[in-house]
């Protein structure tokens, strides 16, 4: 960003309230691709509304530095001030987390919780739906995004920082990561 | 946006310009209420039709669009080639409806910006405090001699508004002997898609691939020296589908005699300065230009083809209270050759521009400090995609160009001098966001 639109940012971050008004229009540009209230209507893209703010903001912070590999966001977010994406991070995670529904069966219900294991509930809760500050719900999110998360976790050509993750995605077998996912995904049924 | 959002929002409004919190709605509920008419039911109008009525629910939204049903241009490219279902990209107005948007199916045939009145075939006249055009493009047929809408609809279609065309195109191409030639014809930018005619090739070319037609020839005759995107298809042509004189897939830049002036529907032929080049399926499209409910009224001052509006608020620069959105208008950093891309998704973040801008000048509030932002997704393979991302900012009182926050997906991994191959997943990850992008835009603007 420019030194006077740097300059611009921080003066609103200063607490006035065109900060909050700003913030509102530069969250608007977000609901494209995540949905109004960051509720997502596409499968490969997550909801991102009501999410903790700390993962929000670290994820977005990661991507801008370089730390975490990702295949679009890295390049938007580099465009944003860190107060900026602080913001952005407050705004989506005062939002509603509304888990999507997703068709599933009991079935496949019970395929997929006897291939996650109670790693994933220690961070993210026995149903998704209790993370730490710095994990995501996942109860009612995406199956397929969340399928494509766990491949960039267990592909050696992707950066991503969170150690883990990778080795606990890892024990996963390749064709139970599709069962995995829908078993949270399917949790807002 | 719920009831809170809407609240805070206001609030912020409020503050902003340092006015009674509680005055705010008693004054403009007083008035009587602002009306709006948005012109055009793309994704750039029922964004804005819809945007309107979620953050300010008193206002008179009327959106006067012609057709029942809308079919998004974005990934229509993957119809032709049947990896998707024409369906997948349609969608109706109801979702508006339901926001209290009146939507009204009609044809605008003239517009007086004096008395703010919109006037449709119908008959039917429409006051307006603001007018929103969001028309799209219209086709310059006599540009390419022997070419007209007729053609298009029949023997030549160009396939650049997604509809039965797009389905004709399709058939045409099915059709197609193992050994034929498929000619794309790109007029001169800045064309409504950068990157589609590009992608449209590579998906005709997968289809040819696993349909029996492996000695198809897919050759783009362009008007235009380089184009969107074009390291990261040239990469993907040659290795999915072969690129150059002994590829599947062909190239010929202006420079190299590529603009097309003339076709022959008789004899299949396409005429550029010294050759002619016979198709078997000839996809020809014709330069266009903004919308003409925009340009009958005059809005298109740039080169007689684009309508030029404010920064700040998408207003039109020639009449007060219309905006003009969408691939009609022209914006961006010019200079620097660094224009809007002609996108939807540039298109609706545009409309929430307009949008905030609106409602704050409704409620006598300054106007808030608008982004732009683009994304768009090119898929050249079911497990292959790649993007591009635009990012604009206003100082004082001009676009910028964020470098920074835009860019394409990365062609190589490594160093210059000892580059690596971007992993697949790469690629892969972004063929299915493309998809999601998809469901996603067409959920925020008509649902």
């Amino acid at each position: 960003m420019r030194k006077g639109a740097m300059a611009v940012a921080l003066f609103w971050a200063a607490g006035s309230a065109m900060a909050a008004m700003d913030i509102e229009v530069l969250a608007r540009t977000c609901n494209n691709c995540h949905g109004v209230g960051g509720i997502s209507a596409g499968t490969s893209m997550p909801s991102i509304g009501g999410l903790p703010r700390d993962y929000l903001k670290n994820v977005m912070k990661q991507w801008k530095y370089d730390e975490r590999g990702a295949a679009t966001m890295n390049r938007i977010v580099k465009g944003f001030s860190d107060d900026e994406i602080d913001a952005l991070a407050t705004h989506f995670s005062k939002k509603r987390w509304v888990p999507v529904p997703q068709k599933t069966t009991a079935a496949l219900m019970k395929k997929g919780k006897s291939v996650t294991f109670e790693n994933c509930e220690d961070c993210h809760g026995a149903k998704g739906d209790d993370p730490d500050e710095d994990a995501p719900m996942i109860n009612g999110q995406w199956a397929k995004y969340m399928t494509l998360e766990l491949e960039k976790y267990r592909d050696d050509g992707f950066k991503m920082p969170h150690r883990k993750m990778k080795k606990n995605t890892r024990k996963l077998k390749q064709a139970d990561i599709p069962a995995a996912a829908h078993f949270f995904g399917a949790q807002g049924q | 946006m719920n009831a809170f959002d809407r609240r805070t929002f206001i609030k912020a409004l409020a503050a902003a310009s340092g006015a009674s919190i509680l005055s705010i709605p008693n004054a403009h509920a007083a008035k009587t209420r602002a009306r709006v008419v948005v012109v055009g039911g793309g994704y750039g109008g029922a964004t804005a039709a819809k945007y309107l009525r979620l953050l300010d629910a008193s206002i008179d939204v009327t959106l006067i669009e012609r057709e029942t049903r809308y079919t998004s241009c974005p990934l229509s490219n993957e119809v032709i080639s049947g990896e998707r279902e024409i369906k997948t990209l349609q969608v109706g107005y109801k979702g508006l409806l339901k926001h209290g948007v009146k939507v009204v199916h009609d044809e605008v045939t003239e517009v007086d910006p004096a008395k703010k009145i919109v006037t449709t075939a119908g008959g039917k006249h429409f006051a307006y405090d603001a007018l929103v055009l969001s028309p799209g493009v219209d086709f310059n047929y006599a540009a390419v001699e022997g070419y007209s809408e007729q053609l298009a609809q029949t023997k030549l279609p160009h396939a650049w508004k997604a509809g039965p065309q797009t389905l004709l195109l399709k058939k045409q191409l099915q059709a197609m002997p193992d050994g034929g030639k498929f000619i794309i014809a790109v007029p001169k930018g800045p064309f409504r898609c950068p990157p589609g005619p590009y992608e449209r090739a590579a998906q005709v070319a997968l289809y040819c691939k696993y349909h029996g037609k492996k000695k198809a020839k897919v050759l783009i005759l362009d008007a235009n020296d380089s184009f969107s995107k074009k390291p990261l298809f040239e990469q993907a042509w040659k290795e999915l589908y072969g690129y150059g004189p002994d590829g599947m897939i062909e190239w010929t830049s202006a420079a190299n005699d590529g603009a097309v002036t003339r076709v022959d529907a008789e004899s299949m032929t396409c005429f550029t300065g010294f050759g002619d080049h016979k198709g078997d399926v000839i996809n020809l499209i014709p330069p266009h230009h903004a919308g003409k409910v925009a340009k009958n009224l005059g809005l298109a001052t740039f080169k007689d083809k684009w309508c030029e509006v404010k920064p700040e608020s998408m207003e039109s620069t020639k009449q007060k209270d219309i905006y003009v959105i969408g691939d009609a208008c022209v914006g961006g950093e010019l200079a620097t050759n660094n224009a809007f891309p002609k996108s939807a998704h540039m298109a609706m973040t545009q409309a929430k521009v307009v949008v905030a801008n609106l409602i704050a000048k409704f409620n006598g509030l300054p106007p808030p400090v608008p982004v732009y932002t683009n994304t768009c997704y090119s898929v050249v393979a079911p497990d292959w995609g790649f993007s591009v991302v635009h990012l604009y900012r206003v100082e004082n009182g001009q676009w910028v160009y964020i470098k920074a926050g835009s860019g394409i997906s990365p062609v190589t991994f490594g160093t210059k001098e000892a580059p690596l191959p971007v992993p697949r997943i790469y690629r892969k990850l972004e063929a299915e966001y493309a998809d999601g992008w998809l469901r996603n835009v067409l959920a925020d603007a008509f649902a």
